[in-house]
């Protein structure tokens, strides 16, 4: 029910009263000084050649996006961040979803099942990245170790020394700490499915998988769509991995648009060009972000 | 529902635009905490130096220069000191040298402040900006990080140290000098070298460290064919393709041209300029051509992991610096064995070595009390008093002179590169002289070169060359 208006269109409501208004400044405040402002100031830098410390610097035009468009580096970060993005949004959803639905089944030690697979979630990137390197480290790695224990040559095992799977490599970290918290919003959803429904299947005759395809997924469509782009955003400003794991490399294998934003700014020390970079990468992640999400939609309404 | 979609959308996107706005924010985050892994860089970008410049040094001390009872006259002051670093317990700077200060000068009491680097950078700049700047400062030869001395003396923010009485022991203070004036009191040292298994080369017959080029890679091929690993690379942390490019620089570039650095800035060499660093990289790409280092594997190790594999005895050497010397010197799975440090041999047999002058200490022109801390340095300075004992015991330091120099840990490792240090004979790192970045270019195109991506030596001058220019065009 709406709030009645008074005769000059005062609200009446006893609860929120127009006053209560007030009490948002203080949010407001903070979130334009700490969080617009600075957003707003990127795309002023962009045509600077600020260095970070000196505050005498001059405008230079439309020239660091000249540079960043002209040498490749754009191309290359938005490429590989791209790619990555795909393995992680594609692997971390799939994985995500198929894990909650088996533990959403009725199944012994289910608590620990779940606790176990949210498990790598809870732990910092910087310390997964850390341990990820030694699993993936050839010869005496983890992994290295199985393949050599199986006939193997275990000292060939080098992802992150490859240019062609370096990038794979740590995306599949990145799945590997995340599909955790997808599958816990996954499992959330599948629990909102009501039973009767399924029942209803049931008598119709439908079997598990046709129970799963035409039942539940289409009930939890919008949490399909809200974890595709989570998980699609997270992908976008992928930055640990690359930065803990390869540093970038093997050359520039492994540059994403956060990773070299990163360079730029404070190995090169050029805020300005690194501020064009960001200005760019906005409206690339935005670009993107806005097509998944009307594609999803769309999708949400059809199921 | 069409106002959820709308929310939904503005939602989204403000997700989007806080991935881009909140990279400075959360990165420092990041930063500070991938600083594990940085830490060993840094340690190397502090990189510190060795000589080269254009300049002829008027660094013929004086000695009587300036007024050397200037603490006795000048009654009750107070002397303020900035230095980057964490402090440790008992820390030198902030603890220590206050209280050996005033136990020498009961009048002088020394405030000295320690921010973490990033810290220290931003506060100097915004000091020295606004004209309050402490009155000792700590400096980086060359153009080394945010605060070369080169860039501040050029800003006019150093006062000269020509007349200081330390001067006498420094054999080469080059890196240090701006200008005809030297501006940074330094007297410790960073080594570039090659940690080698003695036992190893032992059991293949190699009886001295390689005196040539070909030696070395002859010593190489004796190891390989023994059934050794050659050397071991960490190439994943692409920094440490400096440690071997930088040694061999010195050899090959700086010997016949001290002034190479320099001359880049003022366009009279390029980094494309035949017999210069296409020579470089050239030997060095040998190594990995011949399998010496192995690049399938060392482009997927770490740092860390290569110091592990040679303590563990699975490779006969590796190039890493002096700040590294107690890693290398652990005992590994490969029990205890004897380790040397050799700096590359050059093609013709004449050695130099990628020896750099540390991080010293400047004064602030704008300082009231110059000579005050002239005479407070040279005393520090002076080769034998507590204070000198002090930073020694702290292990950081490798001075080049002065009492104490027989209990540095590791010293009998170092001692022939001091030796070519003090034969003028020692180049710094070459980063040290470059706009930051120039380096990063240089190791990502060599690690695709190596990696078998068709770079060839041309692209990588070429990119290197790109972006020196890129770099100190504002």
């Amino acid at each position: 029910m709406k709030p009645k208006k008074t005769k000059n269109g005062g609200n009446t409501s006893l609860v929120f009263r127009n006053r209560m208004y007030v009490f948002l400044i203080p949010a407001l405040a903070f979130f334009l000084v700490l969080w617009i402002y600075p957003v707003l100031q990127l795309f002023y830098y962009s045509i600077t050649n600020f260095n970070g410390i000196n505050y005498d610097f001059d405008f230079v035009g439309l020239k660091n996006y000249q540079k960043i468009f002209e040498n490749g580096t754009l191309v290359n970060s938005i490429r590989n961040t791209l790619l990555y993005a795909c393995v992680t949004v594609v692997l971390s959803n799939l994985i995500g979803l198929a894990v909650a639905i088996a533990l959403n089944t009725k199944i012994r030690m289910k608590g620990f099942f779940r606790t176990a697979s949210y498990f790598p979630a809870l732990f910092s990137a910087i310390v997964v990245g850390f341990i990820w390197s030694y699993v993936y480290m050839p010869t005496s790695g983890m992994i290295a170790n199985l393949v050599t224990l199986f006939g193997g040559n275990g000292a060939a095992f080098n992802p992150l020394g490859n240019y062609r799977i370096a990038l794979f490599a740590i995306a599949i970290v990145e799945v590997w700490k995340g599909f955790g918290s997808t599958m816990i919003i996954y499992l959330a959803g599948l629990q909102t499915v009501d039973e009767s429904v399924l029942e209803a299947g049931r008598i119709d005759g439908c079997n598990e998988w046709q129970l799963t395809k035409f039942v539940k997924l289409p009930m939890i469509a919008s949490t399909i769509t809200i974890n595709i782009i989570l998980s699609v955003i997270n992908g976008l400003k992928a930055f640990d991995y690359a930065f803990i794991m390869t540093n970038g490399g093997p050359g520039k294998s492994t540059k994403t648009l956060m990773f070299q934003i990163y360079e730029i700014a404070f190995t090169d020390q050029k805020m300005g060009r690194a501020s064009a970079f960001s200005v760019v990468s906005f409206f690339v992640i935005i670009a993107i972000t806005i097509v998944m999400l009307i594609i999803m939609n769309k999708r949400e309404v059809e199921l | 529902m069409k106002m959820k979609k709308i929310l939904a959308l503005l939602l989204a996107c403000s997700m989007a635009a806080m991935t881009v706005a909140g990279c400075g924010s959360s990165q420092s985050a990041e930063t500070e905490a991938a600083e594990t892994e940085a830490a060993a860089a840094e340690a190397q970008e502090e990189a510190e130096e060795g000589e080269a410049a254009e300049e002829t040094i008027a660094a013929v001390p004086e000695g009587e220069g300036y007024n050397h009872e200037a603490i006795a006259n000048a009654g009750d002051i107070t002397l303020t000191m900035m230095v980057s670093g964490v402090a440790q317990g008992n820390d030198f700077e902030t603890e220590q040298l206050p209280e050996l200060v005033k136990a020498k000068w009961p009048n002088v009491t020394l405030e000295v402040t320690k921010l973490p680097d990033d810290n220290y950078y931003t506060s100097l700049k915004t000091k020295l900006a606004s004209g309050e700047c402490p009155d000792i400062i700590l400096t980086q030869p060359m153009y080394a990080g945010s605060n070369s001395c080169y860039a501040l003396a050029e800003a006019g923010y150093l006062a000269p140290l020509n007349d200081c009485d330390f001067l006498v022991n420094l054999a080469n203070p080059a890196a240090v000098t701006y200008d005809g004036n030297v501006v940074t009191a330094t007297r410790s040292v960073s080594i570039l070298g090659t940690y080698y298994n003695k036992d190893m080369f032992k059991e293949v017959g190699i009886e001295s460290v390689p005196a040539t080029w070909a030696e070395f890679l002859d010593d190489c091929k004796k190891l390989k064919e023994a059934g050794h690993q050659p050397i071991v690379m960490g190439d994943k942390d692409q920094y440490v393709l400096q440690f071997g490019l930088y040694q061999i620089a010195a050899n090959e570039i700086y010997s016949q041209n001290p002034d190479y650095d320099m001359q880049l800035r003022s366009g009279e060499t390029h980094f494309t300029d035949e017999g210069t660093w296409d020579k470089v990289l050239t030997m060095y790409k040998q190594l990995y051509d011949e399998g010496y280092i192995d690049a399938s594997q060392s482009l997927g190790y770490g740092a860390s992991q290569s110091i592990q594999d040679f303590i563990d005895g699975k490779a006969a050497m590796t190039f890493d610096g002096s700040f590294n010397a107690t890693a290398l010197n652990a005992e590994g799975a490969g029990g205890a064995f004897e380790r040397g440090y050799f700096p590359i041999p050059s093609e013709s047999g004449d050695q130099y070595t990628a020896t750099c002058l540390a991080a010293g200490y400047s004064i602030y022109s704008g300082s009231k009390y110059i000579d005050e801390c002239k005479e407070l340095i040279d005393y520090w300075y002076n080769g034998d008093n507590e204070i000198w004992d002090a930073q020694l015991a702290t292990g950081r330091i490798i001075p080049v002179y002065g009492s104490g120099m027989d209990s540095i840990p590791n010293i009998e490792l170092y001692q022939p590169f001091i030796d070519l240090m003090n034969e003028g004979k020692a180049f710094h790192w070459c980063n040290q002289a470059w706009p930051a970045g120039t380096e990063s270019t240089m190791e990502e195109l060599f690690s695709e070169m190596i990696g078998g991506q068709g770079t060839t030596v041309e692209d990588i001058t070429q990119g290197m060359q790109d972006k020196f220019e890129d770099l100190l065009d504002e």
